[in-house]
């Protein structure tokens, strides 16, 4: 297939470039929202917890903290955890988008390019939050397993928000027949390094201070904006 | 067998309906009418309840939502459209005959090619004497005068509840013994239902029993320091003997039909009647037996219903203080749209027409597309939540009960319906006269109306706990499973009247069609405010038209 067939994308990382909160409020929100107070006690300082893990193994790989994080999930049904989802998104994340970021998404569309939001939130909660947003060809997102229609606390792999962010996105580049070069990638955690390195042109937004150090050597532009 | 075009094989057909005024039968008959539109005649039997059945049908056809998507279609023409296909019919299916003026009866053996009958009373536990009536003789005598036309066949609308107490798989079979494993020749059973409702007049009417109320009655008139004159004393005896006949006849129903291992006289009755509608051989019938119908999917719209007494308590008690339903989680229960209980109806009527069809079809959910109580109750809990989030009255109700989840739970648990009365009880009987007396007097006005609100309260979960004791024996003792294949047996050419259970979405249609329509058509009655009435741009008028051929009728499509 010829360069001439071949599309540009925008990556968008959904956490800190279109909205505000992490998936560390959602999980404690949802723990806080189960069925049973002594469930929702439990659950929600278990989510409490795995905070600071997060914040500080996150710099670097988010993997095992997303794991723990969602751990939060841990025997809610499908139902609950779908209603709630659309609940907080509509309730709590739709106020929190980024008027920025937004802008950004509608300047990719003018521009052509495939939009893809790639977040570590649950696909209960992250595709019923785009539905409020226009212009997005796909989500890309974490997935919790579900047995006997009740969640297990784990996250189906491919894991979202770890290392395997730029090996993914050399797969997502061939299938979708995507031109990395002339593609663009906005994000601003430490693991979103490799994926901001796989593009043409990355873009650092809001970033933490592992992806502002790298930023920095490496050249790339800095957007700081909260609102 | 050949696949079912339901619109070729009802064109021009002649069907008599009884019943059709029920919440299932008005459905149908709006379904036909809108998606039929070449159908032959639809003979509606209604009775005329002191009234022309005319001017009941009129009203119907005027005052109820259910018509509202076929005056949408039709404009204008509404009446004129009905009435070439509809005529009313005055009858009584608890009567040999039907109770028909003869003429029409002689006119109706020619004409008719179907017969479908949904009346029936669906009171669970009623005097077992109007039951019998309704439920079997109604049934018999349907029968009789199908077997007496000329090329008529017959669906019998049954329920699958005659399964009684049993467990498990529950095939599409008859049953030739009672629930509880007891051999049952059901002509003898029928005759010993007027045994014991013989049994229970006579012991009414005995002298014993007259002597002991005239004695109470003469008591209580004298505690009321009034004159026990002979005529009052008759009037007021008669009354109570009346009334105690009624409670006699409802509680020897409700004993025979235990004894039997069936939950209530009304599964009872219905069971017998499709045992003796077996033993006809000259008749060629169908039985059908829907689960529990609830909310329309999709026709006349989305959330369409009617009454009160099915999923209706188990949804409204998830939006009270009240929070343990008792129910053993991963029982079925067996919920199945009423549109979807219609399409499932036209198969079989168009199976019968076609001679194609089975003895008995199951129309459920638990077999295809099961819908256990534990998340039924979930799903109620959490659509509350999103509906008093929203539209609660107060900050309590939009903050705290919405929040406040309802589970499944043993009937035995310590927060049970009973115990939670007895304590509102307790409570209203303390704000009334165990409080002190010196207190201010906006207190005593504040305990006078929270008194008033516990008796409420009580009354209202009174009614819940009568409905939920009904159905425990199907969401806590018993798991039962109805097997649903005869339907999907038949391939229908229209997709429209395909019946599908298996592609429902529970989540959505429990919390985006049913609840809300529960919201909107039944809580108003139980809480006994103003329920909506339909008022169409042009009210429905009968207009007398002649019987024209089906083949001769422009065909006008009003889907």
């Amino acid at each position: 297939m010829g360069d001439t067939q071949m599309q540009t994308a925008a990556f968008f990382r959904a956490e800190g470039v279109l909205y505000k909160q992490g998936v560390v409020h959602a999980a404690a929100w949802m723990a806080s929202q189960r069925a049973g107070f002594r469930e929702r006690a439990f659950r929600f300082g278990q989510a409490a917890l795995a905070a600071p893990l997060f914040s500080v193994l996150g710099q670097n790989d988010r993997s095992f903290g997303n794991r723990v994080v969602h751990l939060a999930y841990r025997g809610m049904t499908e139902d609950r955890v779908n209603l709630l989802g659309e609940e907080y998104a509509d309730d709590v994340l739709k106020d929190k988008l980024l008027d920025r970021g937004l802008e950004l998404v509608k300047q990719a569309r003018k521009e052509g390019r495939r939009v893809v939001v790639i977040s570590e939130g649950v696909s209960e909660i992250v595709e019923p939050l785009m539905k409020h947003v226009r212009g997005i060809d796909e989500v890309v997102c974490n997935r919790l397993e579900y047995r006997d229609n009740k969640a297990t606390g784990k996250l189906l792999d491919p894991l979202v928000g770890g290392h395997e962010g730029g090996r993914w996105l050399e797969q997502y580049a061939s299938e979708h027949n995507i031109d990395l070069a002339r593609s663009i990638a906005y994000a601003g955690h430490g693991p979103d390094l490799l994926l901001l390195s796989g593009v043409g042109k990355p873009c650092v937004v809001n970033p933490d201070f592992t992806l502002r150090k790298a930023a920095k050597e490496a050249d790339w532009p800095v957007m700081d904006y909260t609102a | 067998m050949k696949p079912l075009s339901i619109r070729e094989i009802h064109e021009g057909r002649h069907i008599l309906v009884a019943g059709g005024s029920g919440f299932l039968g008005k459905v149908w008959l709006a379904m036909v009418l809108q998606r039929i539109p070449d159908i032959g005649r639809l003979y509606v039997l209604m009775r005329g309840k002191g009234r022309d059945p005319r001017v009941r049908f009129e009203k119907m056809l005027t005052e109820s939502y259910v018509f509202k998507t076929l005056h949408d279609a039709l404009g204008e023409s509404a009446s004129e459209y009905i009435s070439r296909r509809v005529e009313i019919i005055e009858g009584d299916v608890s009567a040999p005959d039907l109770a028909l003026d003869p003429a029409i009866a002689q006119r109706l053996r020619g004409k008719l090619d179907l017969v479908v009958n949904f009346a029936g009373l669906v009171d669970f536990n009623p005097d077992i004497r109007e039951a019998v009536s309704a439920n079997i003789d109604g049934a018999l005598y349907v029968a009789d005068f199908v077997e007496s036309c000329a090329n008529a066949r017959l669906v019998h609308v049954s329920t699958c509840y005659v399964a009684g107490h049993r467990d498990g798989l529950i095939e599409e079979t008859l049953l030739d013994e009672s629930p509880n494993g007891q051999p049952m020749v059901a002509k003898d059973e029928l005759a010993n239902a007027r045994r014991i409702i013989g049994e229970t007049a006579a012991e009414n009417d005995s002298a014993e029993v007259e002597a002991k109320l005239h004695g109470e009655v003469i008591a209580r008139i004298q505690s009321r320091g009034q004159d026990p004159t002979q005529k009052r004393v008759a009037g007021m005896v008669g009354r109570l003997k009346r009334k105690r006949l009624r409670g006699m006849m409802s509680k020897a129903g409700t004993d025979r039909a235990l004894e039997l291992g069936w939950p209530n006289t009304y599964t009872y009755t219905k069971a017998l009647a499709e045992s003796l509608l077996a033993e006809r051989t000259e008749l060629v019938h169908a039985v059908f037996r829907p689960a529990i119908v609830e909310s329309a999917r999709e026709y006349p719209f989305g959330g369409w219903n009617e009454g009160f007494n099915t999923s209706g308590p188990l949804v409204y008690i998830a939006q009270t203080w009240f929070h343990h339903v008792p129910a053993m989680p991963g029982n079925p229960l067996d919920v199945i749209p009423v549109d979807d209980v219609c399409k499932g109806l036209l198969v079989v009527g168009a199976a019968l027409l076609e001679n194609q069809h089975k003895p008995i079809y199951q129309c459920g959910t638990s077999d295809l597309n099961l819908f256990p109580i534990d998340r039924l109750v979930e799903l109620s809990a959490l659509g509350n939540r999103r509906y008093l989030r929203k539209h609660g009255a107060n900050a309590l109700e939009r903050l705290v009960m919405s929040r406040w989840d309802t589970t499944a739970a043993d009937p035995e648990h310590m927060l049970n319906l009973g115990n939670i009365r007895a304590l509102l009880k307790q409570l209203a009987r303390y704000l009334r006269h165990g409080r002190p007396d010196k207190l201010p007097s906006e207190v005593l006005e504040a305990s006078d109306s929270l008194a008033d609100a516990s008796d409420t309260a009580n009354r209202k979960l009174r009614q819940i706990e009568d409905v939920l004791d009904l159905f425990q024996p199907f969401i806590h003792d018993h798991y039962l499973v109805l097997r649903c294949r005869a339907i999907q047996s038949h391939t229908v050419v229209e997709p429209e009247f395909r019946f599908a259970p298996e592609e429902l979405d529970w989540r959505r249609y429990w919390i985006d069609t049913h609840m809300p329509g529960l919201r909107r058509w039944c809580f108003p009655q139980f809480e006994n405010t103003e329920r909506e009435i339909f008022a169409p741009q042009f009210p429905f008028k009968l207009i007398s038209t002649p019987e024209p051929a089906a083949t001769d009728q422009p065909r006008e499509d009003v889907g």
